[in-house]
């Protein structure tokens, strides 16, 4: 009975927040001694709205970024879409439910990664966890080693199941972590920072095979995260939020071309260069004897030109493009929505 | 059956995992040994300064066997509260709370898997030493007797313990209601002096409190195991059970709704 979705679950829609909020009483103390005794005869509180009036809507099967900097809200908002946490006040429907009085009911249908948190047993193989997950999720055993049969060839982690989950890298950790969230089939996949702290391969890996259960299994997606590069490679729409309010929503497409445009380059040569790196609309950031930073429009000057003229210069042992940083194009977002 | 299945298998899991470092679990358990021996000098010190054999109906062999049972179910109990409290604080709870379980059931079947082998192990090491300082106990066949209260003190226990954990939903650090929660067992609890040592007026009033239920009950039948110690023993226990995961079930449902979740 309670694997049965919502009777009231609208088949197209798996988020549907209206203004949500949350508020958290912190304890002010000040410094020193005197400030601590103060604090205990008469403690101080001050309100921090860590969501502000949060209205947004999520598509069955949809993959939708939700980002922005540290603290601006996205794991308090992910914990109230789960359940752990009560809203100050708002309201959200996750699949029909509302979560934090159908904590149990929603979680049959919901995967969670917290990508600062384990839920597997550390000092146990990652597949005992997933046995475990199996019982938890009320799946027959035989069901249950199907799934993690394709689970582990989704996310080529058949070599890793087997080892004390204390013994494997965090990349490959992460890859387990997010199998074993997918393991009950849920309909909507929460994903609160899943690569943070990763290398770029290790990131590559989980992003194809969170894809690829997108496509396969129709799994919607809410991914938080503060890497530009998660939200290119996976989102088709994207919300930003910043002090626990929405600053920018659309489709992915148009975020790159409205402020996705500057790209970093960093390049590395061989030998000494003394090439001026001067170019039309190329904003050079630091000049070095083996190397050269820059900054550049991609609307006003295209990247192969940029790259030719630095090949020129000699061979190149080692080239970045990076995007800025998602905190420069917050700034950039908020700016605009201030002016 | 799927709904006890799935407790069942938490409660195995963490049996697995108790086992993850047998050494520092058996290094641990090795603890009862000196206690033992400290308890036996101290004893037999008050016994021989008193001139009795029997001081209210216990000998020195009784009470070497009855602190053997009391440490035994002290010292193999899991520091539930500490627990909790770790998970608020290290914002670990977010995963605990996102599972189709019940949370206390949940904690209650890990407490239980945590337990087992600890209790085990001391019960082994804490009888071979008593066996070696006074011989055999009176009545062997009182371990099985009391099998059902010790299980009844660890339910006790873990009450006990969730209620000062939940505490953590507010408040988030628990230790200095587990210190307080560990100073009552010690003196009300019968853990270091048997409640039976006490005068009149306080054994009764100690006697009625969980703190007892949860130790002297159990070990005392170990010792005597008669069907009137078997049948209070098991009445206060289950009154206590039955009040105790009422007020539990209550101050889960405040506690949700003050939680915060710590960490990014």
């Amino acid at each position: 009975m309670n694997k049965i979705l919502h009777p009231f679950y609208n088949i197209m829609t798996s988020i549907e927040v209206t203004n949500l909020q949350k508020t958290f009483q912190t304890k002010r103390k000040a410094a020193g001694l005197s400030g601590s005794l103060r604090a205990l005869i008469k403690p101080e509180y001050s309100s921090v709205e860590a969501v502000h009036s949060l209205s947004f809507k999520m598509e069955a099967g949809e993959l939708l970024g939700f980002i922005g900097p540290n603290g601006a809200g996205k794991s308090t908002t992910i914990k109230m879409l789960t359940g752990i946490l009560h809203p100050s006040s708002g309201a959200a429907k996750v699949l029909g439910y509302i979560p934090w009085i159908d904590r149990q009911k929603l979680a049959y249908h919901i995967g969670t990664v917290f990508g600062q948190r384990p839920q597997l047993w550390y000092h146990l193989p990652a597949m005992d966890t997933f046995m475990l997950f199996g019982k938890i999720y009320e799946l027959d055993d035989r069901e249950t080693k199907k799934r993690i049969e394709y689970l582990t060839e989704a996310f080529e982690i058949g070599d890793l199941l087997d080892v004390p989950v204390r013994k494997l890298s965090l990349g490959q950790r992460m890859r387990c972590e997010v199998a074993a969230s997918l393991l009950h089939r849920p309909k909507l996949l929460l994903l609160d920072e899943p690569s943070i702290g990763l290398d770029v391969v290790a990131k590559q890996h989980i992003r194809d095979a969170i894809r690829r259960m997108n496509q396969e299994e129709g799994v919607g997606v809410l991914l938080t995260s503060h890497d530009a590069g998660d939200l290119e490679a996976l989102c088709k729409r994207v919300i930003i939020v910043n002090h626990g309010q929405i600053v920018y929503e659309d489709k992915v497409s148009n975020l790159k071309r409205n402020f996705l445009t500057t790209k970093l380059v960093q390049v590395r040569y061989a030998l000494e260069v003394s090439k001026d790196f001067s170019i039309n609309g190329v904003e050079t950031l630091k000049v070095g004897h083996y190397g050269v930073k820059l900054k550049f429009d991609t609307t006003k000057t295209p990247v192969d030109s940029v790259i030719s003229h630095l090949s020129e210069a000699g061979d190149i042992m080692d080239i970045t493009i990076s995007d800025p940083p998602l905190e420069e194009v917050i700034s950039k977002i908020y700016q605009e929505a201030n002016a | 059956m799927k709904t006890f299945s799935k407790y069942w298998s938490i409660f195995q899991i963490t049996l697995i995992n108790s086992l993850a470092y047998p050494g520092e679990l058996a290094g641990r358990s090795l603890m009862i040994i000196p206690f033992m021996w400290i308890f036996y000098q101290l004893w037999k010190v008050t016994f021989n300064a008193a001139g009795v054999d029997a001081m209210n109906g216990l000998t020195l062999h009784d009470t070497l066997w009855y602190l053997m049972l009391a440490e035994t179910i002290e010292l193999g109990r899991p520091p539930i509260a500490r627990t909790m409290s770790e998970n608020v604080k290290d914002g670990s709870i977010a995963y605990i709370l996102n599972k189709p379980y019940d949370f206390l059931l949940y904690q209650f079947s890990t407490a239980m898997g945590e337990t087992i082998f600890r209790a085990m192990l001391n019960a082994i090491f804490g009888g071979l030493t008593v066996l070696w300082l006074v011989g055999t106990p009176e009545h062997p066949e009182g371990f099985l007797i009391a099998l059902p209260a010790i299980l009844g003190a660890w339910v006790l226990h873990f009450c006990i313990n969730a209620m000062i954990g939940l505490s953590a939903f507010v408040v988030e650090d628990v230790s200095a209601f587990t210190w307080i929660y560990q100073k009552f067992s010690f003196i009300f609890g019968g853990m270091l002096i048997p409640l039976d040592f006490y005068p009149q007026w306080l054994q009764t009033f100690a006697k009625f409190l969980p703190f007892s239920s949860a130790i002297y009950g159990p070990a005392r039948l170990f010792v005597t195991p008669t069907t009137e110690i078997f049948i209070n023993v098991m009445t206060l226990q289950l009154g206590w059970i039955v009040v105790l995961t009422f007020l539990l079930t209550i101050a889960y449902r405040r506690g949700l709704t003050q939680l915060t979740v710590n960490g990014g």
